[in-house]
């Protein structure tokens, strides 16, 4: 059984950065937008909110789920780092699917704890709505679904899971059917939670200027002629393409980007000079991997992660002030959130059907919209829900602005068939 | 060093040609890898030998499949689940189960896990594994 240490020394975050999710194709002002540009813009205002030069930082990290296909790219961390000012600098690409972000700042924070660097840039990018035309210089064109499916597919084990066809097709309805199972809720009670979880993560993203959509259901109701949204959310109108699952409870693929500037917590002083913000520590990472002919995959890697990090931190979901979930499958939300102990057992279909996990709500999980609605740039999307959390741990979100200032949070990392990270950061108070 | 550089997904389907489904049991603790790999995922021991697996089996939960669950070719399955299946032998895995219609679902929640059964099956170009749902079921 994994034990994690104690990190060398203590990394804090000092900066983030990130592009609103968008289509870029799809908008005259974003089509055209190119990789460094995306990056470069995220890498830049991390730096810039950490009070740092480019100069000033060591080494950095690039996240791209698939640059293969979507940027015709092999190494894309080596043709960006000009971008940023980061010219001859080291750095190294890796990708974990939609866990990218996530796993993006587990290999910052162990390059800073190791006393290797410093300071650190770790960046995601993704074009998940479009690819590279040949080697056109900016040039994209709309990824459709079937083009889409060809590489997903690609995520699954070639040898086995492929061929016994179960695994790649669970992924959309097995937590689902485990939580019903386990709880012993109705076929009914797990529809409405699931729509629940979309219609809070839309209520999140309307208030969110970087989410790429922020009509909320109960508008849509109204304009499709609705008076209760519920009524809205079980109908054609948003359909069953699952067992258990619906058409909204489907992430939004987009292309956008997000970094992180994180540094010794003990030169924090040094970096930050006069900006006033509270660094926030990284207490620990807890990870796990499954591949997909695995049982119920995500519960137990997930299970696994979080046994982790609460084994090094001593903390337990009680001490958490607001969650994150990687829901690009919407139950995500739900399940990780209650083995995360954030929601208790057994009750969180609830709290999700009351509106307690909305950012207003008193157990506030994915405050920027979450994938369903702040939208899916599969790597950047961690670092994204990252940039929320600090957003939101320093009091910066206006509208959004959870009621209390959260001083823990968790972050759960899924994807790429499938990892699984879990890891908590908490503000460093002065003195 | 025990481990042996050899091909053991290729064995694995070649065997499946001769109408055998093969696992791998580890000789220090038992445990059956299905499908084969080369190291015990239970206590780690490289020690593998192949063993033919008996085909029974218990399905633990079913999912049904839908619009994003299913492909074309699936349509040759006829009628089927998805759901996690643990072999006589103890290994658990993700595995399609034929004989299972919604309503057929609806009778089986309440006694799982139910039994079901190993075989052989046909896809474009080499033969696979999947369950059926035993006839007592």
């Amino acid at each position: 059984m994994v034990k994690l240490g104690k990190y060398a020394r203590s990394v804090s975050i000092i900066g983030v950065g990130c592009t609103p999710f968008m289509y870029t194709v799809d908008n005259p002002e974003t089509d055209g937008l190119t990789e460094g540009e995306l990056f470069g813009y995220a890498a830049l205002q991390a730096m810039e909110d950490a009070g740092v030069n480019p100069q000033d930082v060591d080494y950095y990290f690039h996240g791209e789920a698939s640059p293969l296909n979507g940027s015709n790219y092999l190494t894309p961390n080596v043709q960006i780092a000009n971008w940023f000012g980061m010219k001859g600098k080291g750095s190294i690409h890796h990708s974990e699917a939609c866990c990218t972000g996530y796993l993006a700042i587990e290999q910052a924070v162990n390059a800073v704890a190791s006393g290797k660097y410093n300071c650190v840039l770790s960046g995601c990018v993704e074009f998940g709505d479009s690819l590279a035309i040949g080697n056109h210089p900016y040039k994209r064109e709309k990824m459709t679904m079937d083009k889409f499916l060809v590489t997903t597919a690609w995520l699954y084990d070639r040898n086995y899971t492929r061929s016994l066809m179960a695994g790649q097709e669970l992924i959309y309805d097995d937590a689902a059917e485990w939580y019903k199972r386990t709880r012993g809720i109705t076929d009914q009670e797990m529809d409405d939670t699931l729509n629940w979880m979309c219609i809070n993560n839309r209520r999140n993203a309307s208030v969110n200027p970087l989410a790429i959509e922020r009509r909320t259901y109960e508008q849509l109701a109204k304009e499709a002629g609705f008076e209760n949204v519920m009524d809205y959310m079980r109908s054609p109108h948003n359909p069953k393409m699952g067992d258990f699952l619906r058409l909204g409870g489907v992430e939004l693929k987009c292309d956008g980007a997000a970094a992180v500037v994180v540094c010794a917590t003990e030169l924090v002083d040094k970096y930050m000079g006069n900006k006033s913000h509270k660094p926030i520590e990284v207490l620990g990472v807890g990870s796990a991997a499954c591949e997909a002919t695995t049982p119920h995959f995500e519960v137990r890697a997930t299970e696994e992660a979080v046994r982790q990090v609460y084994e090094l931190t001593g903390l337990s979901g009680e001490d958490l002030d607001l969650f994150f979930a990687n829901d690009f499958i919407i139950t995500s939300h739900l399940v990780s959130a209650e083995i995360a102990g954030y929601l208790p057992y057994g009750e969180g279909w609830k709290y999700i059907c009351e509106g307690r996990t909305a950012y207003d709500g008193d157990r506030p999980i994915n405050t920027n919209g979450g994938r369903t609605s702040f939208g899916h740039a599969h790597a950047a999307s961690g670092l994204a829900d990252l940039y929320e959390a600090v957003k939101q741990m320093r009091g910066e979100c206006g509208e959004r602005q959870v009621k209390k200032l959260p001083k823990t949070t968790m972050l759960r990392g899924y994807g790429g068939a499938q990892n699984v990270a879990a890891y908590i950061i908490r503000t460093i108070e002065e003195g | 060093m025990s481990v042996k550089l050899e091909k053991v997904v290729q064995k694995f389907y070649d065997s499946l040609e001769e109408g055998k489904i093969m696992g791998r049991k580890c000789t220090k603790c038992g445990a059956m890898e299905f499908p084969p790999v080369y190291a015990c995922n239970s206590c780690g021991c490289t020690d593998l030998e192949w063993t033919e697996i008996s085909g029974k089996a218990k399905m633990h939960s079913i999912v049904m499949p839908a619009a994003l669950s299913s492909k074309p070719e699936y349509k040759a399955l006829g009628q089927y689940a998805y759901g996690e299946v643990e072999l006589e032998e103890g290994s658990r895995l993700n595995a399609v189960v034929r004989g299972i219609s919604r309503k057929k679902r609806k009778e089986l929640l309440d006694k799982l896990p139910v039994s079901c059964h190993a075989a052989i099956y046909q896809r474009d170009g080499y033969k696979t594994v999947v369950f059926d749902l035993d006839e007592d079921q």
